[in-house]
């Protein structure tokens, strides 16, 4: 499998999956049209890291805005992430956000409400 | 339009505080570069960063509201333009747009918004939950159903939507969200 490295824009994410490490990185605004399309490579990355390794998963977020197709979108990987948590897979979240701005620490509280793997919302 | 009638609009969008106003077709790139300078005009007045965020919000999911519906029912650039309005009233920002819909998609709208502005901030968080989970509609996978949901979230009063006189098969539906 291919590691990621999609540049962001001003309205897309900077997204860096590397396979080795076993670490996905997305930093940046995302509000994208079609948010189901520019995360399917993400979205096929993390199942085939979950399919093809049997190594930890760490995501680490740093997104300042998503629109609701990006969290449609988000809320998809994560539930990757739990199912593979109740197969006792290690996959972990680390969200950070700056504490001047509360909304994207309260989106992040809620997509942490549904999820019952290491999710650390981190204000910075 | 003469100097006296472009005179009288800018002193009308003056006296209702207006940040940006727009009137055409829109693309993906331009409701990028409104929404540039709408973030310009918000830290500019100083506006804190939630606020500013909420404000964003609601711009971006009406303009990409619009852009779907126009799209999806493939509508020709003229039938598809938006008119965008975001002013100050009473220290509120309120975001208004309209576009011209069918008649039959105008009516059910004005009734799913109206049901929205019914609800409270826990139900509306219970709603925004429960849709968040559903299975995507696999024939429009981009949507997530969440974006009118997410607009009554972000608004401090009840939507305000309605449906003008038809024209034809069309009516000019119109949303006002008070930030």
């Amino acid at each position: 499998m291919n590691d990621l490295s999609i540049p962001g824009t001003q309205s897309t994410p900077a997204i860096a999956a590397d396979t080795n490490a076993g670490v996905l990185r997305m930093s940046g605004e995302s509000y994208p049209e079609n948010a189901y399309e520019l995360f399917a490579p993400v979205f096929e990355w993390v199942e085939a890291f979950l399919a093809e390794t049997d190594r930890p998963l760490l995501i680490e977020l740093e997104l300042l805005y998503l629109n609701t197709s990006s969290i449609k979108t988000v809320m998809d990987v994560f539930d990757l992430l739990e199912s593979a948590h109740q197969r006792q897979r290690d996959v972990a979240v680390r969200w950070y956000f700056d504490q001047q701005n509360e909304r994207i620490g309260e989106l992040a509280e809620e997509f942490r409400e549904d999820c019952t793997f290491p999710f650390h919302v981190i204000g910075k | 339009m003469n100097a006296n009638e472009l005179y009288a609009l800018r002193e009308r969008l003056l006296e209702s505080r207006t940040l940006l106003c727009f009137n055409g077709p829109i693309s993906r790139s331009l409701i990028e570069e409104f929404g540039n300078a709408l973030k310009r005009y918000l830290e500019l007045d100083q506006v804190k960063p939630a606020e500013a965020m909420d404000v964003f919000s609601v711009y971006i999911e009406m303009t990409q509201n619009i852009r779907h519906y126009t799209q999806s029912r493939a509508y020709s650039d003229a039938d598809s333009a938006a008119t965008v309005v975001i002013s100050r009233e009473d220290g509120h920002y309120v975001v208004s747009a309209g576009n011209l819909v069918e008649n039959t998609d105008g009516l059910g709208l004005v009734e799913r918004i109206q049901a929205l502005a019914a609800l409270d901030k826990a139900e509306l968080r219970a709603l925004y939950k429960t849709q968040l989970r559903l299975p995507r509609d696999p024939a429009r996978p981009e949507s997530a159903g969440l974006g009118l949901i997410e607009i009554a979230r972000r608004a401090s009063a009840p939507l305000q939507a309605s449906l003008g006189a038809p024209i034809g098969e069309r009516a000019f539906f119109s949303l006002s969200v008070v930030i």
